[in-house]
């Protein structure tokens, strides 16, 4: 069974059709690239995902089981994390609390734990400072633990992100353009990161502009042109693919 | 401490106590879960007539009267949250002012309420151990609230409402129970404020007493537990420092806001850590104890 299945997915925005008929399936412990020319439809792809809109004909599955109307909270809950294309941290709170934040998920107590303290409370506040700061270990962070998150750099804010959405404990992480606006030298230790992620038994599907990043990082690699699903394959055969070469280079471009 | 018993002081340090304790419940909505609300009066009203009613119709004790104000204003402003907090921004303000003239009319029209007349006499028994009480156990359980993965879900909500939700915070839910406990301390607030003042009407809680309420949140620092305790000792004792300027106490009091956003416009102890502060001030200041760290802190 794959890790997540998309069939039929379509959504509409009033006319425009943003995304038609995409089938796509995940398999678990595979790296997956989502490519395609601005406009194709990948982010809106995450964001069905995620819950952030829910498509308008079609079923997503995870793990067998179908998410498709889910809110987004309900959808972390069953181990989907995300960041996103457009960073969205939460900017005047530290580091270490954005992260934090990120272990909500797999964290219980409530407005009365906040009030009464008792000792499971605290254990458990215990518990999420450990996730948190291993997570910002992982993503190099851990200097910055005491920043506000708006005074990190571009690409710090970046794995920032990732950090928040590892703390979710998660199965499948969504990875929107992670390597925009990186240099060279970040984007390999980006990639290094990323496969880091996957040997720790996670699933990674991502979205990415930068070619030479995902066809050396990734397992597969599927296309997207104008909301549709053009090609599905291993670096080298989306490479070659004629389809792929027309959308990217225009007709005339081979 | 003589001076405490001299009555004019006594009922400006209740008073104060009384603010401090509304506007920290409106700090959680606005400062913390960053829900602007402009009907912060309409719960206050709620709680003072609440418990008015209770103990002037019904002859009960206080304590009973003064928790079914803040229980019924917490009741409403879940009630109010329901439709209005999947509103944002803008779109809520006005959501929670229509309902704040709402309740005004309703208790203006109403028998019971007294009408335009308001209720009096509402039994005196509001005394200054009970209010400092009140205050020090809501700044208490406020502090808790800021420290924990409840306030930190809050505090999401404020800063990203949509990734909020993608780290599996069911933000409609958070937002209800902010508001409700907002709402609570409002009640809290107007109860203990009716069987100070002894008398209430539907005036008293207008769309004035809302702004009054919000500018010592945004005085003091939006967020910030200590910056709304200083808004609301500034903005209470400030018209009574300005009575040597007479009729022109109003003008001073606005002049004193607009000085107060163009020096701090993110309040007085806006983007303070008071905590650190403090700790600073007095040389305590140690190394953040924080488990399972190996990296050594860098000397910045």
């Amino acid at each position: 069974m794959s890790l997540l299945q998309l069939k039929n997915t379509t959504i509409r925005f009033g006319g425009l059709v943003a995304v038609e008929y995409v089938d796509l399936t995940i398999e678990k412990g595979e790296i997956l690239a989502l490519i395609g020319p601005n406009g194709a439809g990948k982010s809106t792809i995450f964001n069905m995902v995620t819950g952030i809109y829910p498509p308008t004909e079609g079923n997503i599955y995870f793990s067998g089981e179908e998410i498709t109307h889910l809110k987004p909270y309900q959808i972390t809950a069953r181990g989907i994390a995300r960041t996103f294309q457009n960073i969205r941290l939460f900017k005047d709170l530290s580091v270490l609390d954005n992260v934090k934040i990120g272990c909500h998920n797999h964290t219980k107590s409530e407005l009365w734990g906040a009030l009464s303290r008792l000792p499971a409370v605290k254990k458990e506040e215990a518990e999420i400072t450990d996730k948190a700061l291993a997570c910002l270990e992982l993503t190099g962070l851990s200097k910055k633990r005491d920043e506000l998150a708006k005074n990190l750099s571009y690409g710090e804010q970046r794995r920032l992100e990732i950090a928040r959405a590892l703390a979710a404990e998660p199965k499948l992480l969504l990875l929107d353009e992670p390597a925009a606006g990186m240099n060279s030298g970040e984007k390999v230790s980006l990639a290094n990161m990323v496969r880091e992620i996957r040997d720790m038994g996670l699933t990674i599907f991502l979205v990415e502009h930068d070619m030479k990043f995902v066809m050396g990082l990734s397992d597969r690699v599927v296309v997207l042109n104008y909301g549709r699903k053009i090609a599905d394959g291993t670096p080298e055969e989306v490479k070659k693919n004629p389809d792929v070469i027309t959308a990217y280079l225009g007709k005339d471009g081979v | 401490m003589d001076f405490l018993f001299n009555d004019y002081n006594a009922r400006i340090i209740i008073n104060i106590g009384i603010y401090i304790i509304m506007a920290l419940g409106l700090n959680l909505i606005t400062g913390v879960t960053g829900q602007l609300s402009l009907g912060h009066a309409a719960f206050m009203s709620i709680g003072a007539y609440t418990s008015s009613l209770l103990s002037m119709k019904l002859g009960l004790p206080f304590g009973v009267a003064l928790l079914g104000g803040s229980l019924t204003a917490a009741f409403f402003g879940v009630l109010l949250g329901f439709p209005t907090l999947r509103l944002t921004g803008d779109y809520l303000a006005m959501a929670t002012l229509g309902f704040a003239e709402i309740v005004r009319v309703i208790l203006t029209n109403l028998e019971v309420t007294g009408g335009a007349l308001g209720l009096s006499p509402i039994p005196y028994k509001t005394t200054m151990p009970l209010v400092l009480i009140s205050v020090i156990l809501i700044v208490f359980a406020m502090a808790r609230i800021e420290r924990s993965r409840f306030g930190r879900a809050l505090l999401a909500i404020r800063e990203d409402e949509i990734a909020a939700e993608t780290m599996g915070i069911n933000t409609f839910r958070y937002k209800i129970v902010a508001f409700a406990l907002g709402s609570f301390c409002a009640g809290l607030g107007g109860s203990l404020y009716a069987h100070f003042i002894t008398y209430i009407n539907p005036v008293d809680f207008g769309f004035n007493k809302s702004i009054e309420i919000l500018n010592m949140v945004v005085l003091g620092g939006m967020g910030s537990i200590p910056g709304t305790i200083l808004g609301s000792v500034v903005l209470t004792i400030a018209p009574e420092f300005l009575r040597f300027v007479e009729q022109y106490r109003m003008l001073f009091y606005g002049a004193l806001l607009v000085i107060m956003m163009i020096f701090r416009p993110n309040g007085l102890l806006g983007g303070v850590n008071f905590t650190d502060l403090v700790l600073k001030t007095f040389g305590l200041k140690k190394k953040k104890k924080v488990n399972g760290s190996s990296e050594k802190e860098g000397v910045k």
